[in-house]
């Protein structure tokens, strides 16, 4: 299994640039998630990589092989490599077994070992009694998994994935994503998957690679992405986040806008007198007990319940800062009133203060006095 | 739980050996498609500009484009408007498609609204009646209308008898708008039908909610959304009365009216010895006219929704009720259809049962098969018939194969000129079927092919193919990108090139497609007639031109039997594609 090498990788139509430069490298067998919000790039980098797309400027090889560079532009035809679609994209008139077979008469492999290499295929999907049926006749979750048997019947060099578990009902996703990651494991196969949601590539993945706007923002791990986001709208995307505006009044102090008091921050942030924003995940707020005094060296924001939904494991609360609505989760039930939260200086995560925000979600986050 | 979720795959899959991506030959370094499609690109490229280059040559030059020695110049453009009296021609055209359009849309909108958007006792089989042009050529109409409407039309003997006068003359600018209008009109009520579905019925419903009774929801919210398909019909509507020959012949030519298209017939045909240069110059500016409002109605097009899903809407809009005035409605919607189709084309199919047709004496006492006796005792006319079949099939073939292609070039390929195909594809729309069989004619005499291909089928093939080529394109088109991509896409990463994706898998989805563009194609051909005025020699005549032949010689009851004829296959083959299709989807 080869690595996939994608170097300055960009794509415009006309005056629109799609892609700005993407650059990365997948190793040998691993599992890489492309993820962002719709219209990021990510399906059109999945998209050149399979050579559906041609980029305007870039080169990507796989191996020993240049798919695209300097005057070369290999056809998807020629890449040896396997694709399941958001569609799934099953030959409708065809059986599973003629679906399966179709790529492998292309490749003129003979009729017996046709055979068997399709029962295999089916077996890994579990789908080994279902040769006979068309793709109408089976469920969603079935149409999945024959679309990967698909994709694997001819031992391709890289597997791509397009969003392949959004067509499935909730319940069924957990279970496919948990399976997927199995099957990937064991076949050891190198992997790109491309999805919106963040959970699934959070749970999938050996490295994430968020998107944003056709440029790439952050490629790490699973904890490096949500621990340590890049800019505060890959916080913003992966997890979810309260943001608060405010000025750095010292080496390790930031005076917030919503309260005007001051609390500690990490430190190595920005200049005096920046204005910056501050990042802080829902479950990293700690109500503190009745009764109970904070340490020293946390931070302590003061402030009113304003609603409390139960979401099964656990609590969220809304709560009132100042102007501002904060988010609080925890297992704590029945806060109500003044709550005193605290949050480790570590927590608090320092961004410039350039809207992190869409407009319509700081409305909607200010309180009108 | 565990039962739901699927099986642990097995622990160490088999290896095999891989299977390396096919290879596929490149003859001179260009992959197959691209032969292909440069393939398509130069068929198309030559057969929509063999009949426009030569009559824009021409119309430059001071003398038949293939006699030698000729020189370039305007003068036939000034002859044009000063010797042929072009400036006339201008003017009854303008009136003429003016008048159309203006009739057609004040029979098709209220048409369109009535039978869409409110409950109306029989609209189902208005919806259904409002087709009848598919099967009736516009020639046919004109015959039919002529026979009952006409000066010693059955009607306007009755109507002369019980009034002391005849209220109406049908050989006049109005008569041909009214009878041109009457056999438009289903093409603006399918625009503005179609829109009325496709429109969103919480709007009406947002309407009633606020307070608005019926007619107040009709006029100010139905009407409103219909604006853009009434531009856009209408433009079609302008472009389709400026081209046609059929009324304009049969009705002004005995007058003395002419418009562009008879212009052109009388001065190419029936003088003894016709002026190509103004011929030309004529076929020129015409054929400006018509591509301009074709480029102006794509560009409308463009900026309207252009594909709307077929996919139904969950909620339908719920129909209004007019009240007493439904009934109103009703016999307006019955007006139509009766006295527009109904009555000519029965008049006409009983005028080729009868010796004499008139109010005068019972046609009962002279119920004849002799018409079609006739037609088919004479050797000629037999031959047009099985001229008009060979030509409709091996056209409908090659059309629907021809559309096939350029359609997949056009929207399923990267080709580089893939919207030149398509531009290429949809341009004869702006070629009048006359300009055709005239530039047809120029071009094979030009390339000395006159001889060889001149006055032979595939003469007529070949210009009655180009003119049905758009609709063939039209009517493939929405199939292809009703398939999703991702199909193309699963098997180009598969390993199949683009040939190999079109032949094994879009091709065996698009057969129903297929055969709705056999079924669509086969039936324009058969009614087409107007490049065969140039096109066709003695032995190579058309049911069209057989019917004019006749009709110029008096003899209207062969006529109406030739017409009945064509009626009768029309019908025969379409109910029978239809039966056939039907089996097909029952079996799958």
């Amino acid at each position: 299994m080869p690595e996939v090498k994608v170097a300055n990788l960009s794509k415009r139509f006309g005056d629109n640039a799609v892609l700005r430069d993407i650059t990365f490298t997948i190793a040998d067998g691993e599992f890489f998630t492309l993820l962002g919000p719709s219209g990021c790039g990510k399906s059109t980098t999945l998209a050149c990589i399979a050579g559906l797309e041609r980029p305007t400027s870039g080169g990507i090889t796989v191996g020993a092989a240049t798919f695209v560079g300097a005057g070369t532009f290999v056809p998807p035809e020629g890449r040896n490599l396997g694709m399941v679609f958001q569609s799934y994209a099953l030959w409708p008139h065809m059986t599973v077994a003629q679906n399966l077979a179709m790529p492998l008469k292309i490749r003129k492999v003979d009729r017996r070992e046709q055979h068997t290499l399709i029962a295999e295929a089916l077996a890994k999907v579990g789908l080994a009694e279902l040769t006979d049926r068309y793709p109408h006749q089976l469920s969603g979750g079935q149409q999945q998994r024959v679309a990967l048997a698909r994709a694997l019947v001819y031992s391709p060099s890289v597997l791509l994935l397009d969003e392949p578990l959004s067509n499935l009902d909730a319940q069924l996703r957990e279970q496919a994503r948990a399976w997927l990651k199995r099957l990937q494991e064991e076949l050891g196969i190198t992997t790109v998957y491309v999805t919106h949601d963040q959970e699934e590539a959070l749970a999938l993945s050996d490295r994430v690679a968020v998107m944003s706007q056709g440029d790439m923002v952050q490629i790490g791990t699973p904890e490096e992405i949500y621990e340590t986001p890049a800019t505060a709208e890959v916080a913003a995307f992966v997890g979810r986040c309260n943001f608060l505006t405010g000025t750095v009044t010292g080496p390790r102090e930031v005076r917030l806008d919503c309260t005007g008091q001051t609390i500690t921050v990490p430190a190595g942030a920005a200049p005096a007198g920046a204005h910056v924003t501050v990042a802080i995940r829902p479950e990293r707020l700690e109500p503190l007990p009745a009764g109970r005094t904070a340490p020293a060296d946390v931070n302590v924001l003061i402030t009113q319940v304003l609603t409390n939904s139960y979401v099964g494991s656990r609590h969220e609360y809304g709560l009132r800062l100042g102007d501002h609505v904060i988010q609080a989760e925890t297992t704590r039930p029945g806060l109500t009133g003044e709550v005193t939260l605290v949050v480790e200086p570590a927590a608090c995560l320092l961004y410039p203060a350039t809207g992190a925000l869409p407009q319509d979600a700081e409305a909607l986050t200010t309180i009108a006095q | 739980m565990t039962t739901l979720s699927p099986p642990r795959p097995p622990a160490r899959p088999p290896q095999h050996p891989p299977h390396p991506s096919p290879r596929y030959r490149r003859p001179l370094g260009l992959a197959r498609e691209g032969w292909l499609q440069y393939g398509v690109l130069l068929l198309l490229a030559v057969l929509v500009l063999a009949p426009v280059v030569p009559t824009l040559y021409q119309s430059f030059l001071d003398r038949p484009l293939y006699e030698a020695g000729g020189v370039l110049g305007a003068g036939n453009y000034v002859r044009l408007f000063t010797e042929a009296g072009f400036g006339q021609v201008v003017l009854n055209t303008a009136l003429f498609a003016g008048l159309t359009t203006v009739l057609s849309l004040l029979i098709a909108v209220p048409m369109a609204v009535v039978v869409v958007r409110t409950r109306l006792p029989g609209g189902r089989v208005f919806a259904a009646a409002m087709q009848w042009p598919f099967f009736i050529s516009s020639l046919i109409l004109g015959f039919g209308w002529i026979t009952m409407y006409g000066p010693a039309g059955f009607v306007s003997v009755e109507v002369r008898q019980a009034l002391g006068f005849l209220p109406w003359n049908l050989y006049s600018i109005p008569g041909m708008a009214l009878t041109e209008a009457v056999a438009l009109a289903p093409i603006v009520y399918t625009f503005c039908a179609n829109a009325l579905r496709q429109s969103d019925a919480s709007l009406e419903a947002a309407a009633q909610v606020c307070g608005a009774g019926p007619l107040r929801i009709l006029r100010s919210v139905v009407l409103p959304l219909l604006r853009p398909p009434v531009v856009y019909s209408s433009i079609l509507v302008i472009s389709m009365s400026v081209e046609t020959l059929s009324v304009p012949l049969l009705f002004g030519q005995p007058v003395g009216i002419n418009v562009f298209s008879t212009f052109l017939y009388r001065n190419g045909l029936q003088s003894i010895n016709p002026d190509y240069g103004v011929l030309g110059a004529a076929s020129a500016i015409i054929l400006v006219v018509t591509v301009s409002l074709v480029a102006l109605q794509a560009r409308l097009l463009k900026n309207a929704q252009r594909f709307v899903s077929v996919r139904g809407k969950a909620t339908r809009p719920r129909p209004l009720d007019l009240g007493w005035l439904r009934w109103v409605s009703v016999a307006a919607l019955a007006f139509y259809v009766v006295m527009g189709a109904l009555i000519p084309i029965g008049g006409l199919v009983f005028r080729s049962f009868t010796q004499v047709f008139t109010p005068l004496q019972s046609p009962f006492r002279t119920l004849t098969g002799d018409n079609y006796e006739r037609v088919f005792t004479y050797p000629v006319y037999v031959q047009s018939i099985v001229n008009s079949l060979l030509v409709a099939a091996i056209g409908a073939v090659l059309v629907s194969v021809l559309s096939l292609l350029a359609v997949m070039v056009a929207r399923r390929s990267t080709f580089r000129f893939a919207r030149a195909v398509e531009y290429l594809a949809l341009a004869p729309q702006a070629m009048p079927g006359i300009i055709v069989g005239i530039g047809l004619f120029w071009a094979l005499a030009f390339a000395g092919l006159g001889s060889l291909i001149q006055g032979t089928l595939w003469a007529l093939i070949i210009g009655f193919g180009l003119r049905a080529l758009p609709s063939g394109f039209g009517s493939i088109s929405p199939s292809v990108m009703q398939i999703g991509r991702e199909l193309d896409d699963a098997a180009r990463v598969s390993g199949a090139d683009w040939l190999r994706t079109f032949t094994r898998i879009l091709a065996a989805l698009l057969r129903p497609a297929f055969a709705g563009a056999l079924i669509l194609t086969f039936v324009t051909l058969l009614k087409e007639y107007s490049p065969a005025v140039f096109l066709a020699s003695a032995d190579s005549n058309v049911i069209g031109t057989t019917m004019l032949e006749l009709w110029v010689q008096g003899n209207t009851g062969s006529v109406a039997a030739l017409a009945g004829l064509q009626i009768a296959i029309t019908a025969a083959f379409v109910g029978l594609a239809g039966l056939l299709l039907k089996g097909r989807n029952n079996d799958a």
